[in-house]
Formats: C-alpha cells, sequence, structure tokens
C-alpha cells in the first residue's frame, strides 16, 4: 500500500518516515527506529509491555496505528537514561530487585513515570491503579510498587536527579 | 494487517463523502482500541481506513448552564478526570473511569465505546443513566437518537452508510438528580463486565421519584433498559421492599447468556445485586443535592 509521510519526535528527535499506515506505532519504533526497548508480548493491548509516553500519556503502542501517532511526541525507555546515569526509576527497579526476566519492565517504568509526572504524591493505591495494565509473569507487584514509591519519595533525586 | 486507504479528512462533509464512497468497505478509526486489534486479527478486512481525529471540535468537552456536549472523539481518561464534569456529571466522569487501564482510557473515545456496540460497554452507561442524545451526521444531515436507541444488536449500531456519530448531547439534570454506574468484575476495571447497571433518578420535593432510568449492561444483545424496574419506581417514594421488588423485576427482565465470564444463572443474580445497589446510591446521591 502507498506508504505516508510521518512526523513523529521520539525521544526528543524529529523523524520523517515514510511508512505504511497499516503498520503499528511498536513496530515502527522496533523496526524503522530500532528502539527494541520497547517489547512486544501480547500484542493485542492486554499485557503492557508495549506501553511507550505519548506526549506525556501512557498507551499501549502494539495497537495504534502509527497515523494516530503522527505530530505527536513518543518517549522510549531508550529515552530516559541521562549521560552518566540511569533515570531515578530505573535505578530504583534495579535496587529493589524489582526486575526478573525484565520482559516487563520498559512497560512498568514508562507508566510508573506517567504515574509520578502526573501526581508525585501517588499513594501505594494510585501506583496500583496506575499499573493496571501492566502484566509481570515474575517478580510480583510489590517490589515493582516498592521501588516507584523510593523514586516518590525522593530516594534517588542525589544520584540521579529529578524524576 | 492490512488496508489499501489510509484517510484523515479535515471536514465533516469530506468524511461524509469518504463513507458514502466506500461503505462496507472501509471503518472509522477514533482511539483505535477495539478497531486495531479487529484488523490485526483479520475480523475486519476493509480497504479503507477513515480517521476522524482531525475533524473540527471532535474531541471537545463543553459544560455551560444548558447542559454538556461531549464530542465523539473526547477520551475517556479526560472525560473521567475533568473537573468541569464533577458537579453534574459524575456519573459520565465514573463509568469512563470504569474502563480498562490508564493506557487505554488514553486513547480509547466515548465515540468508540457507544458505536462498537459491545454488549458490556461500560462507558455508555454514564451517558444512559443522564438521558443523553447522541448527534449523528450524514448525507441528509444531522440527526439525533438517545444513546440507548442507538444500538440494534452486538457490534451493531443504528447508523447507515455515510453516517458518523458527531457528539453527545446532555441536559443539565433537575435539581434532585443523582446518578451512578456499578460495574461488577472479577478482576476490576481491566476486566470486562460480568454485570453493570446504570441508574439515574430525578426526586419530586417531597421524595417521590419523578424519574428514573436503569440501563443494564452485558445481560442481553445489547445495552439495555429495565423498563419494568422502572415503572415499578415510578411515583413511589423508595422503601426497602420496593427496592428489593425493581431488583427483582430488573432480573427477571434480562436474557444473558452464559460465557468464560459468568453462566446466565449468575448473571441474572448479579442483576438482582447489583440493581439494588445502583438504585439505592443514585437515590442517596439524588437526595443529596
Ligand atoms: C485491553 C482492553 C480492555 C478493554 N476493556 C474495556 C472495558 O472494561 N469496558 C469497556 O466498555 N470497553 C473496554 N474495551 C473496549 C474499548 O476500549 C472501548 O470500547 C473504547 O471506548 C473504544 O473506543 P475507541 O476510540 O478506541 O474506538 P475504535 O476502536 O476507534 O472504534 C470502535 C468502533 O466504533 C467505530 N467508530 C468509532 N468512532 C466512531 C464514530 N464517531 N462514528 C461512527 N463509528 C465510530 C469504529 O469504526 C469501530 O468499529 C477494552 C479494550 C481493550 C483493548
Ligand atoms: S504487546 Fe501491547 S499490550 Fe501486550
Ligand atoms: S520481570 Fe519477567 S515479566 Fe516482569
Amino acid at each position: 500500500m502507498k506508504r505516508m509521510e510521518i512526523n513523529i519526535t521520539v525521544n526528543g528527535r524529529k523523524h520523517e518516515l515514510y511508512v505504511s499506515p497499516d503498520r503499528t506505532l511498536l513496530e515502527v519504533l522496533r523496526e524503522e527506529l530500532n528502539l527494541t526497548g520497547t517489547k512486544k508480548g501480547c500484542d493485542d493491548s492486554n499485557c503492557g509491555v508495549c506501553t511507550v509516553l505519548f506526549d506525556g500519556m501512557a498507551v499501549k503502542s502494539c495497537t495504534m496505528l502509527i497515523p494516530q501517532a503522527n505530530g505527536h511526541s513518543i518517549t522510549t525507555i531508550e529515552g530516559l537514561e541521562r549521560e552518566n546515569s540511569l533515570h531515578p526509576l530505573q535505578q530504583s527497579f534495579i535496587d529493589h530487585f524489582a526486575v526478573q526476566c525484565g520482559f516487563c519492565t520498559p512497560g512498568m517504568i514508562l507508566t510508573a513515570k506517567a504515574i509520578l509526572d502526573e501526581n508525585p504524591d501517588a499513594t501505594e493505591e494510585d501506583i496500583r491503579e496506575g499499573l493496571h495494565g501492566n502484566v509481570c509473569r515474575c517478580v510480583g507487584y510489590k517490589k515493582v510498587v516498592e521501588s516507584i514509591e523510593a523514586v516518590r519519595d525522593g530516594e534517588y533525586s542525589e544520584s540521579c536527579g529529578e524524576v | 494487517m492490512r488496508f489499501e486507504q489510509y484517510y484523515e479528512p479535515k471536514t465533516t462533509e469530506e468524511c461524509i463523502r469518504l463513507l458514502e464512497e466506500y461503505g462496507a468497505d472501509c471503518k472509522i478509526l477514533a482511539g483505535g482500541t477495539d478497531l486495531v486489534p479487529r484488523l490485526k486479527n483479520k475480523i475486519w478486512r476493509p480497504q479503507a481506513v477513515i480517521g476522524i481525529g482531525s475533524l473540527p471540535d471532535i474531541d471537545t468537552i463543553k459544560v455551560d448552564q444548558n447542559g454538556l456536549e461531549l464530542g465523539a472523539c473526547a477520551k475517556l481518561r479526560k472525560i473521567s478526570m475533568d473537573p468541569s464534569l464533577a458537579k453534574d456529571y459524575k456519573v459520565i466522569m465514573e463509568a469512563a473511569g470504569n474502563v480498562s487501564s490508564m493506557q487505554i482510557r488514553n486513547v480509547a473515545t466515548i465515540g468508540g465505546n457507544a458505536c462498537n456496540a459491545s454488549p458490556s460497554a461500560d462507558a455508555i452507561h454514564g451517558l444512559i443513566a443522564m438521558g443523553a442524545k447522541a448527534v449523528i451526521a450524514g448525507p441528509e444531515g444531522v440527526r439525533e437518537v438517545a444513546v440507548e436507541d442507538l444500538f440494534a444488536g452486538p457490534g451493531k449500531t443504528v447508523l447507515t452508510r455515510g453516517e458518523l456519530l458527531l457528539k453527545f448531547k446532555v441536559e443539565a439534570p433537575k435539581a434532585g438528580t443523582g446518578a451512578v454506574y456499578k460495574k461488577f468484575a472479577i478482576r476490576g476495571d481491566t476486566d470486562i463486565s460480568i454485570v453493570g447497571v446504570g441508574c439515574g433518578i430525578t426526586l419530586k420535593d417531597d421524595g417521590t421519584i419523578e424519574a428514573v432510568r436503569i440501563s443494564l449492561s452485558a445481560v442481553a444483545p445489547k445495552p439495555i433498559r429495565a423498563a419494568e424496574a422502572e415503572k415499578l419506581l415510578l411515583g413511589k417514594k423508595l422503601t426497602d421492599e420496593l427496592l428489593d421488588l425493581a431488583a427483582e423485576t430488573a432480573e427477571n427482565n434480562c436474557t444473558p447468556i452464559t460465557d468464560q465470564r459468568a453462566t446466565a444463572a449468575y448473571r441474572k443474580e448479579m442483576v438482582r445485586v447489583w440493581t439494588r445497589h445502583a438504585v439505592k446510591e443514585a437515590y442517596e446521591r439524588a437526595k443529596s443535592v
């Protein structure tokens, strides 16, 4: 089918792409931009491993058509790392052993960022509610929630900077 | 997934023209949370997909003293958090907030929830409880239908070739009105409803029920009103006995199926339980305003 021009900003970088509109945002991120940190699990918007930030909001990229992202700004897990350090949430997930196989982790961390960006004082309940759409098959959610609470409580602002 | 053409019309006229031209060979794309999985699984194989996100005012949320207008593409999450709805349209916020996870609500639209015409759709029950109208544009002009009359069967609406849903209109509620939507699902909002019950009640000064709407989700081929139960309540004061009777009547009025989520018998019983909760809570809310 005919390709169309798509303008998207990914992790702060502008891209002008010519892609077929029947592809998903997830496919374009992984296959055109080689950003394979965003995972493909269920591929039908149930598991949350494909979560990215879309103008700062958490969305599931596996069921979004690429034209829907035209003109918008996307953040993937690759966009969180800073020059000499990880993002506070990344570091906290490591320190709290919230990662086992790691497949759900990029999606968990981006959802966590959306939760805290929107509400820096999110309670445990708010965090659990926000994580509703992210499934982890190995760690369980306790460590994930603890990691996010530690960042909320400012435990990483010194080593990693602000969230 | 494959389709031949993607369009993103900038005017309603252009959109209607495309919808007329392609007819059954095209699908409208709003948030895509229902559409895209169906395209991927090849349940639908349209030639063209028509994105409606660039139509003028299509995602507007507007409140004034006359009422509320919700654009078809207003996102469920935005609706669920909009402070301007908190006073008079809380039930619309709550029902929109009952749909799945934050990620889905950030993308899914209220118009998509209606036009997908799922028997278990949640968000539309906020609209039904408040007597909302759907505004439909098509080749013959604009028409309005009550939201509960939008559905023709599972996955089917009354929209005809060339038509699209533009927005919903809700009149500002009369004093003494309260409404609520109750979703019953095993795994909370991420799960599809076993049953859902919406209820809107308006009370007269003396406490008798002046108007009542009860809507049921996931217990019939389409969203339905529990008309017999409503009739029973109208013009009366709510007592425990009346509440029981209304709940029982709603139970006897629905025709659920057995599926992986629940048996028909269990669904019927849950209609009774949740109708009771919903009517009671709507009544309490109506009393408190
Ligand atoms: C994981 C998951 C969980 C879900 N959980 C729930 C849930 O708990 N409760 C619930 O109610 N729903 C649920 N849904 C369903 C879905 O998210 C909602 O129905 C949503 O509101 C659909 O909106 P959309 O904008 O994504 O619609 P789309 O997918 O874009 O469209 C849906 C259908 O409506 C048509 N359409 C859309 N807009 C218009 C219009 N303006 N005029 C005419 N036709 C139109 C489309 O052509 C399509 O056929 C879930 C979906 C997923 C993927
Ligand atoms: S891959 Fe997108 S939600 Fe599972
Ligand atoms: S760490 Fe393996 S799925 Fe979560």
